[in-house]
């Protein structure tokens, strides 16, 4: 699977990428919710693992976007220091996935994304 | 004379001369260490930019670590760790990624603490004369599960100064979890509601093993230790501490008392009722409003008597808690009021209508 990570920690970032790349998966990385945006926008991906407070656009903007966009449906897992039950709410009604709250393990993360692997892809593995 | 009067005016002129020429190299020099600080700090903040970014590879690669694989520590990386602000700022990116893990990755980070020989740069903070050096080494053992230090952490539990010490009896339950708590039997100061939230906050959903030591510090004579030992007893439900509970409402500290009415409140023995109406004119008017307001979770029948004295007492306040508690365990609930012959005077107007709407809510 393509991977889209927004993260803006750099060290949960690179730490995420290592993970889904011993997984087998390919990652794109963004530190911001801009740039996030632009690549939902300009890059095929299968899903996406987002933070909720990040620079220039939020989580929760990035899960609108993903929604609204028409074609493939993208799934979105949140994954957030902000554990109130507002926010996680917020987050489902607008579409989200999954919700995962920091402090977060890893290997729990990557045993999540492989939920959303396709079926094909999950028979190999 | 007039010559006398330029002598003194050259005097004056070379000497304000000179004081313009000290305060102008004062304020050079204080110009110059502000810059040199300045740049000082421009140069940390930069390098720490730079850092960051080595760092975030070496430390997200042992949080993926498995146990076949190794560190690879470049030389730059080793390098660095010569300096000792980078190893402190190593230190703090390690805890603020431990943070944001849970699971096997944190028992990862620990361990490149370790080989990094961080923890040594820990235990020096704790022999620092400045208290926030020596709390920040505390906190950082704490955070880095490093039991090889607990005799020293647990020195600091007694230490004077608060900070130091509150770090210390949280880096003690970090590490050992109940088990820490015997530093209580030797706490010398005053624990603060803050560090008891804190204190509480850490143990929960952990168990006692047994209820030996709350025995000993429910005698305790810091009364902080005693409230404590009473909020805790009460939030992980120890049964078997009821009598020694008890005997703390003959306590002169109305927190312990108060405290002790809410563990009997929340864990009742048979008579608890008849026990605490039995303090109840021996105490000031707030622990008396406490003991009727218990009065309604752990009251009987037994207790209306008691109850309908109240309603005659001269306080408004007391009539109106005995009312209220009535209202719960009266056959009539609050109907009862109005059987009386005085229901449509002041106060009970007011009262009755307070506890129609408590109900009704």
């Amino acid at each position: 699977m393509t991977i889209l990570v927004a993260e803006d920690e750099i060290i949960i970032l690179k730490t995420i990428e290592l993970r889904l790349k011993k997984d087998g998966h390919s990652v794109i990385l963004t530190q911001d919710g801009r740039e996030a945006l632009k690549q939902i926008e300009d890059s095929e991906v299968d899903l996406i693992i987002t933070d909720i407070m990040m620079p220039f656009a939020s989580g929760l903007e990035i899960i609108e976007a993903v929604k609204r966009k028409p074609g493939k449906k993208i799934p979105v897992i949140v994954l957030s220091a902000m554990g109130q039950e507002n926010v996680v709410l917020e987050a489902f009604q607008l579409g989200a996935d999954d919700y995962i709250t920091k402090p977060f393990s890893p290997n729990e993360l990557s045993l999540r994304v492989k939920r959303f692997a396709p079926v094909s892809a999950n028979a190999f593995t | 004379m007039q010559a006398l009067n330029l002598t003194f005016l050259q005097i004056d002129t070379i000497v304000f001369i000179r004081a313009i020429y000290i305060f102008l190299v004062i304020l050079s020099a204080l110009f110059g260490i502000i810059l040199g600080f300045t740049i000082y700090k421009r140069r940390i903040e930069k390098n720490k930019k730079a850092w960051h970014q080595s760092l975030a590879g070496i430390i997200s690669q042992a949080i993926v670590l498995t146990e076949e694989e190794t560190i690879n520590i470049t030389d730059e990386i080793k390098k660095l760790l010569k300096k000792s602000i980078f190893r402190r700022y190593v230190i703090d990116e390690l805890i603020h990624a431990l943070k944001n893990l849970s699971g096997a990755s944190t028992l990862n980070l620990v361990h490149l603490y370790e080989i990094l020989e961080l923890n040594i740069d820990s235990f020096k903070k704790l022999h620092s004369k400045r208290w926030h050096i020596k709390a920040k080494g505390i906190q950082e053992l704490g955070i880095m599960n490093q039991k090889k230090y607990s005799r020293e952490i647990f020195r600091l539990t007694n230490h004077p100064n608060e900070l130091v010490r509150n770090e210390a009896q949280c880096s003690i339950i970090s590490l050992y979890g109940f088990s820490g708590l015997r530093f209580l039997n030797v706490a010398a100061y005053p624990i603060s509601k803050l560090q008891q939230i804190e204190l509480l906050n850490k143990l929960k959903g952990l168990k006692p093993k047994n209820s030996e030591g709350f025995k000993k510090w429910l005698q305790s004579s810091n009364e902080s230790v005693v409230i404590f030992s009473l909020k805790l007893a009460t939030s992980v439900n120890l049964h078997n501490l009821y009598d020694n509970v008890v005997n703390c409402l003959q306590s002169n500290c109305l927190e312990i008392k108060l405290n002790a009415l809410e563990y009997i409140k929340k864990i009742p023995g048979e008579n608890s009722a008849g026990i605490i109406v039995s303090h109840y004119f021996f105490n000031n008017k707030i622990f008396r409003l406490a003991i009727i307001d218990a009065l309604r979770d752990i009251g009987s029948e037994n207790e209306i008597s008691f109850l309908l004295s109240l309603l005659h007492d001269e306080d408004d306040e007391i009539k109106a808690a005995g009312a209220k508690s009535l209202s719960w365990l009266h056959p009539l609930g609050a109907d009862f009021l109005q059987a009386h012959s005085f229901a449509d005077q002041d106060p009970w107007k007011n009262i009755f209508l307070e506890i129609k709407n408590e109900r009704a809510a």
